[in-house]
């Protein structure tokens, strides 16, 4: 009878042994974390990648901030990191946990909605501003002090101002997207609109085209996606919280870019190196287009100790100005 | 039959029940350090801090306000709409009362972000409910209403099971005698059943506080502004890391405390129930 007992503890403790440092537990598996704009890209070409590997995947999807985070404070290492904004490399990033990044697709912020939206039936590319302000009309946005997609819609809504010449036009669409329409990112606003909740939401093209939803364009002047409209962008800025409560960091209007990286610690780099090729890759460019993400012809990396396989995929090249100055 | 008289009528040798205490004691220990070490490491670590911000940090105080109010509410909530529920269940034989046993423990199943989605498609502007409520001036999403029915939902099922074996204590003889001497059914519920129960409906109560005040994944998607404790150490761990999420979360292990121990410590502790 006794003997029982024991073997339990003796089992719950060789369990709970085993739990320590269990990342690299399976070397026939691949670890990406990335942002929650892009969980669906990345999940369609890694589907695709496991299958031809004979791999097992483990994907998380998590606001850019917070997947950094989970490296820097929590120790969690994946294999690839794929981020929504690739300045959280050189800010939260770099040296420690990756010493180089690839800016691998780009974005543009849209207004998205559904047919059962408030005036969906009349909202255009020109009259948006003014639908958006109507009675009754809810507009959500994620929070800019956790989600790069949170600032960019204050950046947009600036940009909107200069753009249609209306005074005070950002404030008030600010206003009609109070703080209890915003949610920590704009992945969680997706099932909002859908519920009718919201009848528009900030948020980003790819998300809005992989979730289904119908989206009002932009003027490329106001939306973040034109590099050649960099020195525009740049012209408006908005303050964030920083690093420590009670500091601020100022963003600038630039081109929405997302970037990938391998960490110096991934488990299993072999992996990571091959599935970064593939994703850079005709065929992992194509799966990843068809989920609507704008990925670039031609990637850029940033900084040194590129694995070759990487460098062999994409063409390095020196970091063209990011208007960020 | 309680287990000490159980054991004591099973032939045993002395030794045996030596080494079974032994393992028994072992085997407490282990899990109470599993329980308490992460408690005690997050306190030590965040407790200060948490201490100093309740002083100087005026969002979380306000969060602690707000969590207090809104679990609070969903509690009593739960108690007032809870305790016929769990009497019915205990007491009543009526048709189909296996299934509602069994679906009131359904939201306890089911991952809190789903919680929410459900919670905002019944609850939502565009529903009969949500609209009916938004025509009196109340919405659910993006105020303290939906933190409220987050809590609820994920914790009040807590405490109508907790609820409805405390009621199932309550010897149904003592209750025939009440009638028998004419009093109506409230009046019998209210000078025997009650009382007899009170302890198990507080434990309940308590229980179903604490799950409320813990609730985070519902609750984000109804209202993410304002922002209860849960919401802010999220927020805090997302936005500066985790030296800046430690003081939220102690102070919040701090405070919660001093309700928890307040409330056991209210419930006669008769030692009832325990073997000599």
């Amino acid at each position: 009878m006794t003997a029982k007992p024991l073997a339990s503890i003796l089992a719950i403790v060789a369990l709970v042994a085993g739990c320590g440092g269990n990342d690299a537990g399976s070397a026939n598996r691949i670890v990406v974390f990335n942002a929650g704009s892009l969980a669906i890209p990345i999940r369609v070409a890694l589907d695709s990648f496991a299958a031809r590997e004979h791999v097992t995947i483990a994907q998380e999807n998590a606001g850019s901030l917070e997947t950094a985070r989970k490296l820097t404070e929590l120790g969690h290492v994946p294999d690839v990191i794929a981020l929504a904004d690739y300045e959280v490399f050189p800010h939260y990033l770099m040296p420690d946990q990756v010493e180089w990044y690839m800016d691998f697709a780009r974005n543009r912020m849209v207004l998205a909605y559904t047919r059962q939206s408030r005036f969906a039936d009349e909202i255009t590319s020109d009259n948006w501003w003014k639908v958006v302000q109507r009675p009754g009309v809810q507009v959500g946005r994620s929070d800019p002090n956790l989600d790069p997609n949170g600032y960019r819609t204050l950046l947009t809504m600036q940009l909107a101002e200069k753009h249609y010449g209306v005074p005070a036009l950002s404030d008030s669409l600010l206003a009609h997207a109070p703080d209890n329409n915003v949610r920590p990112k704009e992945a969680d606003l997706v099932g909002l609109v859908q519920a009718g909740e919201m009848d528009y939401i900030w948020s980003y093209e790819s998300l809005a085209s992989a979730a289904g939803l119908k989206m009002v364009r932009l003027p490329a002047a106001i939306d973040l996606s034109s590099p050649a409209d960099s020195a525009a962008y740049a012209s408006v800025q908005v303050r964030v919280r920083g690093r420590t409560p009670g500091d601020s960091v100022t963003f600038r209007g630039q081109p929405i870019i997302y970037a990938l990286s391998i960490p110096k610690r991934a488990p299993h780099m072999a992996l990571a190196e091959r599935f970064v090729a593939y994703l850079m890759s005709d065929e992992g460019k194509r799966l990843m287009r068809a989920t609507g993400l704008d990925v670039l012809d031609a990637p850029i990396v940033v900084g040194s100790g590129v694995p070759d396989a990487v460098a062999a995929a994409a063409s390095p090249t020196a970091r063209a100005d990011s208007g960020a100055q | 039959m309680t287990y000490a008289a159980a054991a004591a009528v099973l032939p045993r040798s002395r030794s045996s029940h030596r080494v079974a205490s032994v393992v028994a004691a072992l085997l407490a220990s282990l899990f109470l350090l599993f329980l308490f070490a992460p408690i005690v490491r997050l306190v030590v670590s965040g407790g200060a801090g948490g201490v100093t911000r309740l002083f100087t940090d005026s969002e979380l105080r306000g969060a602690l306000w707000l969590t207090a109010v809104t679990a609070t509410s969903a509690t009593l909530l739960g108690v007032l709409g809870g305790t016929p529920l769990a009497y019915l269940l205990a007491r009543r034989a009526f048709r189909g009362r296996a299934v509602v046993a069994a679906l009131i423990d359904l939201p306890l199943l089911i991952p809190h972000p789903v919680a929410g989605i459900a919670l905002l498609l019944v609850l939502g502007r565009e529903s009969a409910v949500g609209s009916a409520l938004l025509q009196a001036g109340i919405r659910v999403a993006g105020s303290p209403v939906g933190i409220v029915c987050a809590m609820l939902f994920v914790s009040a099922p807590l405490y109508v099971s907790a609820a409805r074996e405390a009621f199932a204590r309550v010897d149904p003889r003592y209750e025939a005698v009440g009638r028998t001497l004419g009093d109506p059914a409230w009046r019998v519920f209210r000078r025997v059943t009650l009382p007899l129960s009170l302890r198990g409906l507080i434990a309940a109560g308590v229980v179903m506080w604490a799950r409320a005040v813990s609730e985070f994944g519902a609750i984000v998607i109804l209202t993410y502004n304002p922002k209860v404790v849960s919401v802010l150490s999220y927020d805090r761990f997302t936005g500066f890391g985790l030296h800046e999420a430690l003081p939220v979360a102690a102070a919040l292990t701090i405070l919660a405390l001093i309700p928890l121990t307040l409330l056991r410590a209210l419930r006669p502790e008769s030692g009832a129930g325990v073997a000599p």
